[in-house]
Parts: C-alpha cells; structure tokens; sequence
C-alpha cells in the first residue's frame, strides 16, 4: 500500500533520515519505534506530504507520491504529536470545521462529528472550549479531528505523550479498534515500548536516522534468542564487584541499576556458581535472582547500546 | 473558503481581549485625544492677547491720483480709465488692511494702534508693543499696478516683531494668509471681472477660498487618522493569528486536508476586510454619538463614509494576503511582527495619520497620495469638507488597484509545501 523507498532528509547539512526502506500494508498496524530524536516524526511528515524528501520516495499503490500529493492525503489521517487544535473553539466547532475542509459531505458531517466524539469519549463535552481541556482530553480531540474522512491510514506520531494514564488506556484502546474492528492501518511511532508491543504486530526500529532493525515482534524479539537474560538483586554494589561479574565466563554484558544488575549471558551457560562466588567474595549478599523474557527495549538496548529514553 | 472565513470571525471574536483592544483603544485613544485638542483649540483665542502698531505711511488718495495718471500714460479711452478707477478704488488693498484689522473677532485678540514709525518702535523697545505692522508708501499703487495692469511690485506690507513668541508667530501668520489670499482673489479678479464675478475679499487670518467649504476640525482629523491607523493593525493582528495557527500545528493539518491555499489565503482576507470596515464603522460611529465628531451630517454622508470605508477596507484586507504569507514564510514569529509594525508605522506616517502632512515637502505630499492611508484620509478629509461635490472615482480606483496589488503579491509569497 505505502512504501519508502531510501527516503532521506537532510537539515542544515544533518541527516534526520537516511535512505529509509519501509513498507505497510493494507490493514496493518506497524509501529515505529526510537528514542527521541531517531528521525520518526520527519519520516511521518514525508509520508504524509508535509515535509519534501531530500532524496528518495513515498509511493502509494507503486505510484510517487512527491509530484502528485493529493491522492495520499486523502486516504491520511494523521495525528501530529501537537495539539493541532483552535483553543480558542470548542471541540464540536473544532471538529466540524475540519470537517467541512476535508470536504466530508454536509449531510453526514453533523453524523460523524457525533461519531467520532462517541469513539473518543468526548460527545458530553462536546460543547466545551478547547483550552478547558486536560492534556489528554485535547490528545483525543486531536485524534478525533483526524478521523472525520474515515481515513484508510492512520498516522501517529507519539499520541500519548503527557497525559494520564485514562486517557492513555482510552487512546490505546481507539488504537486497537480503529485497527481490528474498522480495518484502518496505522503507522504508531512511539518511545514509548509497551505501547508498540501491545498494538503493533509489526516494527521498524529507528535510532540516528536509520532504520536499524525491523520485522515481527517475534523476529526481532529472536535476535536475542541466542542470550539469556537475568535480573540479579544484591544487598549492595561496588564497582569491583561489577568488574568481577563481567569477568566471569559467557557474561556478555551487565547493566547496573541501583542495588540490582542485569547481566546477559550466552544461552544455557551455567554462570549461577561463578556469580554467587564473584558477589560473596566482596562479602555482599545476593538477594533475588531472576531469569527474564526479553522486551523491544532488550532489543533496542542490543542493537544501539542505549535505552529508548536515553 | 467560508470555512476558513466563519473560523477565523470566530477564532477573533473568542479572544474578547483581542477585540476590546481592536474596537475600544481607538475609541479610548480619540476620547483623550479630544479633550486634548480642545484646549488648544484655534478658535480659541481668549487667552490671546496681541499687541500690534500700525504703520500706515501709504497715501491712498495720492496713489489713486498718480494710478489714473499712468492710466493716462497709456493712451486709454476716457470710458476705459473711469471703469478702472472706480474698480481701484472698490479694490482699496491698504484700506482693506486695515478694516482687516478693526474686524471685530480678530480686533477682540489683535489689537492694532495707528502710529509712526518711530513711536512704534519706541513702545516695541518698552515691551509695550509685541509687533509692527507697516504699510509702506506706494503700497496701493504698486498693488493696483500689479493685479490691475500686470506691472511688478517693489514694495510689500513689513512685519517687525521684538521677539518670537506663540502669539506673534499666530500674527504673522495670520498676516501671511491674509495677503495670500488677497493676492490670490485679486488676481483671480483680474482674470475673470470680464465674467462679472465679484471679488470676494479674506474674511480672517484662515484660509477661506471659496464659501461653500467647510473648515476640517482637529478632532474630525484625528477620528480619521487614529482610526485608520488601528484599521491597519488589523492587517497584522490576523497575520498574529497565522502564525498561532504555525506555531500549533495547525496550519500543517489543514494542509494534510488538501484544502486550496488559496482559500486558506482568502479567508483571512475576507475575515480582514470585514473586521476593519465594523471597527471603522464602529469608531466612527461612537465617536459621533459620543463626541458630536460630525455634527448635523445626513445619511448621505453616511453613504460616503461606507464607501470610502469599504475601499479602505479592502486594501488592507489586501495588505493581510502578504502578511499572511510573509509569516508563513518567516521562521521568527518576532521578527514578522516587528516587521509588520514598521510596516504599518510608515506607511501611517507618509499617510497623514500621525501629524499633516500640508508642511512637509510637494514630493512627501506626492508620496503620500500613493500609499492607502493617504489616499483613504485625502479622501475622508475632502468628503468632510466638501461632501458629495468632490470625485471618488480616482481614490477609490487607487485603493482598489492597492487591494489587487497586496492580493496579487500575498499569492505569490504563499509558501510552497514544506516551506511554511
């Protein structure tokens, strides 16, 4: 349906995003992951027609879509991580004055205002100016202002950031119904992990412009099918006690987070006594020991050696 | 676009603090200005008290003697030099000076007493006296040589003041007028008694040319300066509004709608244009209940005032396409509206709407009849004065080519996409 095709933006000399291949299909839910900074919202605004690409292409249907705009916007509805919304009106006027410039059909407009209310728990307040809003009620009159067309594809860039955790869940739970019940694709990006696990069945992983990983949440999540992970506790830390696990056999890599240390080692290898043997040495105790599944986030942390809300 | 244009009333009418600065400060601002103006006003003349001698060392019997004798130099029909004596002598221009002095109004704050030149200056020196006026010999033969058989004239009425002051800088000008005007309705006698138009002699020290004009009040310029001044500023409040719109992102979602920049671009221009023709009506308006700023005025008066307030209207509403466009264009929201200011600051400034223009240079004045707030208040002002008799053809063209002008220009300053 949509596909980059080595799409690159350079600003000032910096590349934002560089040569990006991805691709969605129709009724999809892909999920575009990276710290902030990673070159997801220029992507999304290339996609969307709103920023020119410094080099490569967006194409719909095989068609580009740099020359000719119109057709890609029109099946778009995309929800800018701004509250892209007059404050000074109401959420109903807000609504129906973005729906008489989508040119949605007069006689249904007053229909789908209601509907898309409905959809975001808005219809009470409907009458309410804009600027009276919490933070997360103007998130979901922003998403509601970009379903009024009933686009084919729903663009996010970061709908969640900010807001408390009802509205969040309310947010989500659109998401995922737009998606399953109406069959509208959605292109999420997000820091935010969980979100992207629990919506997207498909992810691109962006760090410094680039996509550095992508695929299935099982495929990605089988990069680190080869390690294990385990999240020790220990009465206290010492660098030296640090410095004496990371030199024990098969430890790939030990992160130190208060008094607990997160260590991946090679799969299968049997490092329990070794560590128990390296933490009492420095007369400190180990209090739990877990082993983990692996997350997104493991895997973000794999490939770029940094957090996502690094 | 009819979107665009009820969001944008909308939008406007919702920031009530927006609104009362746009309607009220003009409002406010002419309340002051007239009290203001009231105290200083030129028909006040109580507090004036001038003190002039009078010089008259010109005979007028002895030039009339010795203008019929150049007559009869020229070889004239007896007929012919009977007419023009008898024309000389309705003329008088020494004998009207001084009548000019005894008029009641102007003897109430100029007072004139005859004497020589020499007490004159006595009492100058004693400070009993603020001025001299003198009327030197040959005065009325000179003048009648001039108006009446086109001879040049060596000798003109002297002024001698002590020192600088308000008062004798209001004499001498009254001075200067008056023998302008003389000057002017003689000549303009000369030209056309063969018509049989009577001479209409200077009523005072103000510029009375014709009696059918109507003298233009300071309070009545300034309603007219002040409100087209704030007039303007609505140009660059709504481009205040775009880039609100830029700044939240706003604008990008309207441009993900497909919707025609042109429309976008209209609706403001629309929204612009019907929100300076209600301020300006509505300043005109509470001025005039409030202040009596038009006395006496009928509806048709009130008819010219639309018209010339929706040309004015519009060009401004043509002035808003560029601004919009230049803030869509400008990174610096700061800059575009430090820019906008200095725009509307000078073109104000060349239009008369801070001070008149009438002592500045012919070429300031050239400049000012092309910019819109000198053509709207040349054209208010002589509207005032003499309502319907003048042309608004010519004005209300130059604003509408002003209006196509900004529009055309706004258009093409409309950003591409992705460079807003």
């Amino acid at each position: 349906m949509i596909e980059t095709v080595k799409l690159s933006k350079i600003f000032k000399g910096k590349k934002a995003v560089d040569e990006i291949d991805l691709y969605i299909d129709e009724g999809e839910s892909i999920g575009l992951l990276g710290p902030n900074g990673a070159g997801k919202s220029t992507t999304i605004s290339m996609i969307s027609t709103l920023l020119k690409p410094t080099s490569g292409d967006v194409k719909l249907n095989g068609k580009s879509t740099i020359k000719n705009p119109g057709e890609i916007r029109r099946i778009l509805g995309v929800v800018p991580q701004e509250i892209a919304l007059y404050e000074e009106l109401t959420a109903y006027e807000n609504l129906k004055f973005f729906g008489e410039i989508y040119h949605v059909k007069k006689n249904i407009l007053e229909q789908r205002t209601q509907e898309v209310l409905e959809m975001v728990g808005l219809k009470k307040r409907q009458k309410e100016l804009v600027k009276t809003f919490s933070g997360g009620m103007k998130r979901r009159v922003n998403i509601a202002a970009a379903l009024l067309h009933q686009p084919k594809v729903l663009i996010l860039d970061e709908p969640t950031v900010g807001i408390d955790p009802q509205s969040r869940n309310h947010i989500l739970e659109t998401v995922r119904k737009l998606n399953e019940e109406y069959g509208t694709t959605v292109l999420y990006t997000s820091h935010y992990m969980e979100e992207v696990e629990q919506l997207c069945k498909r992810v691109y992983i962006m760090d410094h412009g680039k996509v550095v990983a992508a695929g299935s949440k099982e495929e990605l999540l089988s990069i680190l099918s080869s390690e294990d992970m385990i999240q020790v506790t220990l009465s206290e830390t010492s660098e030296r006690v640090v410095e004496k696990v990371k030199a024990i056999n098969n430890i790939r890599r030990v992160d130190v987070t208060d008094k607990s240390l997160r260590i991946i080692s090679k799969k299968g290898s049997s490092i329990l006594s070794d560590l128990v043997h390296a933490v009492e040495s420095e007369a400190i105790h180990l209090t739990n020991f877990q082993m983990e599944k692996p997350s997104l986030e493991d895997v973000f942390l794999h490939i770029t050696g940094r957090t996502l809300r690094d | 676009m009819i979107s665009f244009l009820k969001k944008d009333l909308l939008v406007f009418w919702r920031d009530r603090k927006e609104v009362l600065i746009s309607i009220l400060a003009p409002i406010l601002i002419l309340i002051v200005l007239n009290v203001a103006f009231s105290g200083i006003s030129i028909d006040d003349t109580d507090e004036l008290d001038v003190r002039a001698g009078l010089v008259l060392e010109d005979d007028e019997a002895a030039a009339f003697k010795q203008f019929e004798e150049t007559l009869r130099e020229m070889n004239l029909a007896e007929m012919e030099i009977n007419a023009m004596m008898d024309q000389a002598k309705t003329l008088s221009p020494s004998g009207v000076m001084v009548s000019f002095f005894e008029d009641p109004e102007l003897s109430s704050w100029i007072h004139t007493i005859e004497m020589s030149e020499e007490e004159a200056k006595k009492q100058v020196e004693n400070g009993e006296l603020e001025a001299i006026i003198k009327i030197p010999a040959g005065f009325t033969h000179d003048m009648l040589s001039q108006v009446m058989l086109g001879q040049p004239a060596d000798t003109a009425i002297r002024f001698q003041i002590a020192e600088h002051s308000f008062e004798t800088d209001i004499l001498a000008s009254v001075i200067d007028h008056y023998i302008e005007t003389l000057n002017f309705q003689l000549a303009l006698d000369a030209v056309t008694k063969d018509e049989g138009t009577e001479l209409v002699l200077p009523q005072g020290g103000r510029d009375v040319i014709s009696e059918n004009i109507v003298e233009i009040e300071l309070a009545q310029y300034y309603t007219i300066a002040m409100s087209s001044l704030f007039a303007l500023f609505i140009a660059a409040t709504v481009a205040v509004k775009t880039a609100t719109e830029k700044r939240e992102r706003v604008f990008n979602r309207i441009l993900l709608t497909n919707s025609s920049p042109f429309s976008y671009l209209m609706g403001k221009v629309i929204s612009t244009f019907l929100l300076a023709w209600i301020q300006l009506m509505l300043v005109f308006i509470a001025t005039d209940l409030m202040l009596g700023i038009f006395p006496e005025k009928l509806s048709e008066f009130w008819l010219g005032i639309i018209v010339i307030v929706t040309f004015f209207s519009l060009t401004i509403a043509g002035l808003s396409a560029i601004f919009t466009s230049l803030t869509l264009r400008m990174s610096n929201i700061n800059t575009a509206n430090g820019l906008f200011t200095m725009v509307v600051m000078v073109l104000a400034a060349l239009g008369g709407n801070f001070f008149s223009l009438e002592q500045f240079p012919n070429w300031v004045q050239e400049l000012s009849q092309w910019t819109p707030t000198g053509v709207a208040i040349d054209l208010f002002t002589e509207f005032l004065q003499n309502g319907n008799a003048i042309s608004f053809a010519v004005p209300l063209v130059k604003q509408f080519v002003f209006f196509c002008g900004f529009f055309a220009l706004g258009i093409l300053l409309f950003p591409e996409r992705g460079r807003s």
